[in-house]
Parts: C-alpha cells; structure tokens; sequence
C-alpha cells in the first residue's frame, strides 16, 4: 500500500477485451501494475499479448472493461474526456513504434505543440523547445519537417516531444521496431539518460531483446496476464 | 504556429485536392455574383421603365381615391390640387409634379367603337420627367398648341384603322351620371410595350379630359417624381404629414405599393435566384462534403496521434473549420475575381436578351455588381464549408483514440 501511494499510475484489475470481427479477444485479463518515480519498466511479451492495451490504459487513452487506473492515487475512470486530454498533455508523454510526428510541422514545431496546448508563453516555448532538441541532439534539424528527417531523428523528434511539458511518465509502444541497430541503440541510451536526469519513469511495450535488457524491471504479458510479477 | 498557418499547410498537403474543392468555391461564387447581378440589373431595368413609364415615385390623392369604390370618375377628386402642388414644388427632394385624370370611356371612328382607359395630363411637363412621349412611333407628343389632341395605342389606332390627324369621337359619362361626347384628333400612336395595355391607351390633355368629364378644377391624383426615389416611404411620409398640418385631406402611397406587376416580376426573381441559389449550395456542398470527408478520414492515425498528445476534440473540430473557412475564403477571393472578370466579357459580348416580362423588345445583357448577391455568395460558400468541413471533422474527432491511432 505504501508503494502505491507514492507511486505515478496504478494499475488495478484491469481488464480489457476487444471485438475483432465476430470474435472477442480477451486483451488483458485482471492485472495489476504499478509505475513509480524513476522506473524504467520494460512489458515484454509476444504479439497480442495485450502490452499495447496495458499501455494505452495506463496512457488514458482507452477505458478498462474492468478494474482501475489510479494517477496520482486519484481514479481517472469518471473523469471528463478533456480532463483526460489535460492530463495526458500535462502528465504523459507518448512515443509511437510509428514516430507519428505532425507531417506539417518543423521538428521544432512539434516539439513546441503540446507546450502550445498547454498554453504557454511564445518565449518559454521557443526556449524549452532549443533545449530539448539540443539534449536529443538534434537542434541543428530543428526546421526540418518529418519527412527530411532519418528515422532514428524522427524518433529523438518524438522523445523530445514527449518531455515538452516536463511529464512525469512517458509510455513508449514498441519505439525500436522501426530503427536501425545504431538508431535503436541510441535511442535506449538517450531514454537511459533522461530517466537517470529526469528522474521520468519510462513504461516501454516491446519484443526487443535489446530494450528488455536495458530494462530495470521487466514483467511479461501473456494471453492478456503477467507471468512474471510487475 | 496559429490554427490558420496550420490550416494553409493542411491544405497545401495535397494541393491538387484543395485546389478542386477550392475550384467549386470559386465557380459557386462566381455564380452566385453573377447571377444576382444579372437579377439585380433586370429589376434595376424594370423599376426605372415602372417609374418612368408614367407611375412616378408617389402618387398623392384624396383617401378615398385609394380605395375602390367610386361610382363615377372623379367621384374622389382632387380640388384643391393646384394649392397643393404649389406646396409640393417648394420641397427640395420634388423634381416635378404632375396632375393627372384618370377616366375611361368609348372611342369611336363614325362606324366603329371600342373602350378605351384614358389618362389626361400636362403634356410638356410629362415630356420632362417621363418616358411616353418616347413611344411615340408615328406623329407627334401632345402640345398645348393642339388641346383636341389625342395619343393612342397603337394597337387602339388599329383597332379603329386610325392613323395621324385622323378625327375621332371620345364618349364617357360625366361626374353626375350623364353620358357626354367630345370630338378630337388623333396627334400619334405610341407602341406600348404591354399588350393588353396597346390596345386601350389613350392620352390626351387635361383641358380635353376636364371636358369630357364636365369636371373643371379636379384632378385624380398628383403624381410626383423624386430627386431619389430610394426612400420614396419616408419622403412620402414628411410630405403628406405636412400636408395634413395645412388642413389638405389627402393620402399617398409610393410606386412600389402601386406598382404590382414589378412586385410578381421581383417576386419571380428572387424565387428562381432562390432556387439556383440552393441548387448551387446543395452542388457545392455535396462536392466539398466528399473532399473534407477524404481529408478527414486519411489524417485519421493523424487525428488520435494529436489526441493522445492531449489535443481537446473540439480543437480538432475547430481546426478542420479553420481549413474550411480558408478555402471558403481564398475561394470567395478567386470567385469575386472570376466574376468580375466574366461580367466585363459578358457585358461587352453584345449579346441581346428575349424580351423581359412586360416588354416587347429584348434587351442588352447586362450584370451589375450587385453587392448583395456577392455577401449571399460568400455567406453561403463559407456556411457550405463550414458544415461540410465540421461534420467529417466531429466524426474523426469522436472516434476513440486508440482506435483513431490504428486506422490504416
């Protein structure tokens, strides 16, 4: 109990299961997890295993069948659809398998976007957005519109996006799949780095054995539950 | 990074897209200006020919006059019509003042007899502010010099075989029921362009009509013509209020509430630019509805990425709108354009319409740059856009995220 109360998310019971076609796939079956201060928890587990529900759960980005989501202690379930966005945009960062920058926008530009949802000074922007593509080394690409940037960029791109608002979580769904050995081995650094600097927990849903053993806790899905204890 | 810069580079994503539903905009504009131009121009025609043809701007008459009812001409008459005109020539805002008698009867050639709907008037002062004397086709207008004279419809002459300086006999039945009989000659024949109108009209003096009517010093009405006739209610209005003040037992209305036949034809138009008008929407936003709905649906992964990143659907709704409202807008810029660009071509192309309703020659086409028509345009491309942008936008940003973040 002392463990959760301090911890970022909590996951309690959570259950999940999706129509595919005429047939339900039972996602996540009742598992419990909980994400502290610092953590750097790898899910491992085979394709279907549930690690993309467990992560879009814990990110607010999908309602449990069953069971809870705690943020801050709080139950997240009964609230608003933009009390979600809010905390999403305040709380989480995501980093997509598919890098999912805005096509539009500069490097800089994305970065900059969810400061500009959050409202903040044109200034701030411009200088937390300078610092963070200088620590994932890439403020020389800073105009740069996504398709002009490599993959492993595009992906530094979306970790800095990730910690524009400076969020305490940052859920990464399989962020290696489409990087080279070079690109996914300095990608794991850079998330090494900034979890040890910025004390951000890290929750990465993947089957790369080169995350996995980087990771400082791993827990494994299977069939929707935890074989190994989270 | 506003949500407009961001809607210019959505939209130049795929430009050939945006440019076709931009196309539509334009075109949808471009018709809806011209259009309504043309309508404009049109009624524009028919108001000055309604005025000029002889309505004038205010007619000005005993109550009574205004109401049906009377048993004999003139029953309602005027008799103090000079003291008023006197009062009316003073006012700044009136051009001229014309007294008129209105009365009916029979013309006859010695063998044959057919009615007629008279009209007696000051001729030089008529040949000043209005068009009859214009349509004269053979002969002369009214003179003072020739007081017996008369002007007929061409289709009245032919009716009796009557050509110029031709002798006929006026018949109609005085104020107190008696039937009385003047003899005149006919000065010319003037084409009127309405039919039924041709057939029966005749102008003369207002000496001869007096005598025929054995009514000397009475008049049907005051018919005045404005120096603007764009507020002729509210000119009406001050001048018979300050009529009243002198004790004058008078009322007036203004060519518009007189003049039904532009009343149906402006009633026609705005129903047939009423129609076009939502035909045209109806086309534009069926085009623009499937284009956004394409636009929507391709940047749906797009979509959830945003709303996962803590975007509020409503930003999302509102920055489809955004990209709506910018094609709407730089389309509506390119229509007016286009439209005015078209108007000189068509303006200069010499092309000559059917006949207008009422008329009996065609006439020039020509579109005025009607101010209303090109808000109504704009108006109705923005709104097109609006709903056809809002509606696929609501749907995408409903969609549950992580479903939005899968779609292929």
């Amino acid at each position: 109990m002392d463990a959760r109360s301090n911890s970022i998310v909590v996951g309690e019971g959570l259950a999940r299961t999706y129509r595919l076609g005429s047939t339900r796939v039972q996602a996540l079956q009742g598992v419990d997890i909980c994400v502290r201060p610092g953590d750097f928890v790898v899910v491992q587990g085979p394709s279907g295993s549930g690690k993309t529900t467990l992560i879009n759960l814990l990110g607010l980005l999908d309602h449990p069948d069953s069971g809870r989501v705690l943020l801050d202690g709080r139950p997240v379930t009964t609230l608003h659809d933009d009390e979600l966005a809010d905390l999403r945009r305040d709380r989480i960062g995501f980093v997509f398998q598919s890098f999912s920058l805005i096509p539009v926008l500069t490097a800089a530009e994305n970065v900059a976007y969810p400061m500009m949802l959050k409202g903040l000074a044109r200034a701030e922007i411009r200088r937390r957005t300078g610092r963070l593509l200088e620590r994932v080394g890439l403020a020389a690409r800073a105009g740069s519109r996504p398709d002009r940037l490599s993959g492993g960029e595009r992906q530094r791109v979306a970790i800095a996006r990730a910690l524009a608002n400076g969020p305490d979580l940052i859920l990464a769904d399989e962020p290696t799949a489409n990087l080279d050995s070079s690109g996914a081995e300095s990608m794991l650094d850079l998330m090494r780095e900034l979890n040890g600097e910025r004390q951000v927990a890290f929750v990465i849903a993947t089957h790369d054995p080169r995350v996995v053993a980087r990771a400082r806790r791993t827990v494994t899905l299977r069939d929707g539950r935890f074989v190994t204890s989270p | 990074m506003s949500i407009w810069s961001l809607a210019v580079r959505n939209l130049l994503r795929n430009r050939r897209r945006s440019l076709l539903t931009g196309g539509v905009v334009v075109f949808g504009y471009a018709a809806f200006a011209l259009a309504g131009g043309f309508m404009a121009q049109s009624l524009e025609g028919l108001r000055e020919g309604t005025i000029r043809s002889g309505m004038g701007h205010l007619h000005i008459a005993r109550p009574e006059a205004f109401r049906s009812g009377a048993e004999t001409t003139l029953e309602y008459g005027l008799t103090q019509f000079e003291a008023i005109e006197t009062l009316l020539r003073r006012d700044a805002e009136v051009v001229e003042v014309l007294p008129r008698i209105d009365f009916f009867g029979l013309v006859t050639n010695g063998t044959r007899t057919v009615p007629f709907l008279g009209i007696g008037l000051d001729p030089q002062r008529e040949a000043r502010v209005m068009d009859t004397p214009r349509t004269i086709s053979s002969g002369r207008w009214l003179s003072s010099r020739e007081e017996r004279g008369v002007v007929l419809g061409r289709g009245l002459a032919a009716a009796l075989g009557l050509g110029v300086d031709d002798g006929v006999t006026l018949l109609a039945t005085t104020e107190d029921g008696t039937l009385n009989a003047v003899d005149a000659q006919v000065t010319g024949l003037a084409d009127i362009p309405i039919k039924e109108m041709n057939e029966r009209f005749l102008a003369t003096s207002l000496s001869l009509a007096s005598d025929l009517l054995a009514a000397s010093g009475k008049v049907s009405k005051l018919v005045l013509v404005l120096r603007d006739g764009a507020d002729a209610p509210r000119s009406l209005s001050r001048l018979v209020d300050d009529l009243h003040g002198r004790e004058f037992d008078v009322a007036g209305k203004t060519w518009e509430e007189l003049a039904t036949f532009y009343q149906q034809v402006r009633i026609l138009y705005m129903g047939i630019f009423g129609f076009m008008g939502a035909v045209l929407v109806a086309v534009v936003l069926l085009a623009c509805a499937n284009t956004m709905m394409m636009a929507a649906t391709e940047r749906t992964r797009e979509i959830g990425t945003l709303r996962a990143l803590g975007t509020r659907a409503r930003f999302i709704r509102r920055q489809f709108l955004a990209e709506g409202m910018t094609l709407a807008a730089l389309g509506c810029v390119a229509g007016a354009l286009l439209s005015l660009a078209l108007r000189q071509i068509l303006n200069h192309s010499g092309i000559v319409l059917p006949p207008p309703p009422g008329a009996t020659s065609g006439m020039p086409l020509h579109i005025k740059i009607y101010g209303l028509a090109h808000a109504a345009g704009a108006l109705a491309m923005l709104l097109t856009l609006a709903i056809s942008s809002w509606l696929p936008a609501r749907r995408a940003s409903r969609r549950r995220i992580v479903d939005a973040l899968t779609h292929v």
